[in-house]
């Protein structure tokens, strides 16, 4: 694999995980309302913007940026705060795990893009009442 | 600990006294490992000093000083010592919240505390997993500088404090230094220090509870 092929295929990789985070924040929405709702609100914002962020990246490599699907199949059925509580935490450490193939890749500055959005995903998901993890987006043994 | 290498050296490079020089060759990024192995100047020095052994045995200290260790061993070196630091400041925190429990404190912030200690302990074994020393290599230029923990605070409040801006302080550092080591080693550093992000979330809601 090229330089560039492997950064189009984990900035993709990423821009699929903030797809679906914009996607299951709008059903996260739908189920909170105060200070949880407007923390939602601003968390959807961020997916959204990170999503276009990537998708301009890719296209910066002459490749095209992969679209949304029409709809995802979600890790939680949602029918209460709770559940959309969860499914908040679920998606943001679905997306510290797809940001983990482009801090793999030598350019600094994909690098450092990857680790912080890893990093600000994994505290999103604290907030959110995921659980504490030793090694977010890697398959190991905490 | 630091592991030590067991592969079998593959390179020979000259001989002194009937015994081979063997220098460790191995690929750098085989399960993410850094492995000290000597530079080509190194090599260069030894078969040098091979050669000269056989005239008069001035061994290698005719050539001058050993190079140095590679950068990002010596990131990957200081990624450790940081980390014994913290499980010796969380270990301390456990130490000072146990008597604070007693006097009628807070057992849940304990049992937070307790559990990212534990964490910090997973970090460091797998810091140490990565770094490969040969024997009798570089490793004597590693390790030293060690710090001890501080001391912790008498109250939680000062123990969350000091634990947080910790936390803050080493997700900050790893986010800077994974920039320039391989990429196996960059994604353990990122890994951790998402964790030491979310740690401080945990803890300040650990510790207004």
């Amino acid at each position: 694999m090229t330089d560039a092929s492997q950064k189009v295929a984990a900035l993709q990789t990423a821009l699929a995980a903030e797809h679906a985070a914009s996607y299951g924040y709008g059903i996260i929405g739908a189920h909170l309302n105060g200070a949880a709702l407007k923390v939602a609100s601003a968390d959807w914002v961020l997916h959204e913007r990170a999503r276009d962020a990537l998708a301009k990246l890719i296209t910066a490599l002459g490749a095209t940026p992969a679209p949304a699907a029409p709809a995802y199949q979600l890790p939680v059925a949602v029918t209460s705060a709770a559940d959309a509580a969860k499914l908040a935490a679920d998606l943001e450490l679905q997306v510290v795990t797809a940001y983990v193939n482009l801090v793999a890749v030598a350019d600094p500055g994909l690098r450092q893009l990857a680790a912080t959005s890893m990093q600000n995903a994994s505290v999103r998901a604290a907030r959110w009442g995921g659980r504490s993890r030793a090694f977010p987006g890697l398959a190991l043994e905490g | 600990m630091l592991e030590t290498a067991n592969r079998r050296p593959v390179a020979a490079a000259g001989g002194h006294g009937g015994r081979s020089w063997r220098m460790l060759v191995v690929d750098r990024r085989r399960q993410g490992q850094l492995v000290v192995e000597p530079s080509r100047r190194v090599l260069l020095a030894v078969v040098a000093a091979g050669g000269a052994g056989l005239a008069g045995c001035k061994g290698i200290a005719a050539l001058g000083p050993v190079p140095g260790l590679p950068a990002d061993v010596v990131t990957l070196n200081r990624a450790i010592a940081a980390e014994e630091l913290m499980v010796a400041s969380y270990a301390a925190a456990v130490a000072k919240l146990g008597a604070v429990t007693t006097a009628g404190g807070n057992s849940a912030f304990l049992q937070v505390v307790t559990a990212i200690h534990a964490q910090h302990q997973a970090h460091l074994g797998q810091l140490r997993r990565r770094l490969v020393l040969p024997p009798r290599s570089a490793a004597s230029k590693l390790g030293h500088g060690r710090q001890l923990a501080a001391a912790m605070p008498d109250s939680q409040a000062g123990v969350l404090g000091v634990l947080t801006a910790a936390e803050h302080a080493a997700a900050a550092r790893l986010t800077t230094e994974l920039l320039s080591v391989p990429a196996a080693l960059a994604q353990l550093m990122a890994s951790i220090a998402a964790s030491e992000a979310a740690h401080v979330v945990v803890l300040r809601r650990a510790g207004r509870a």
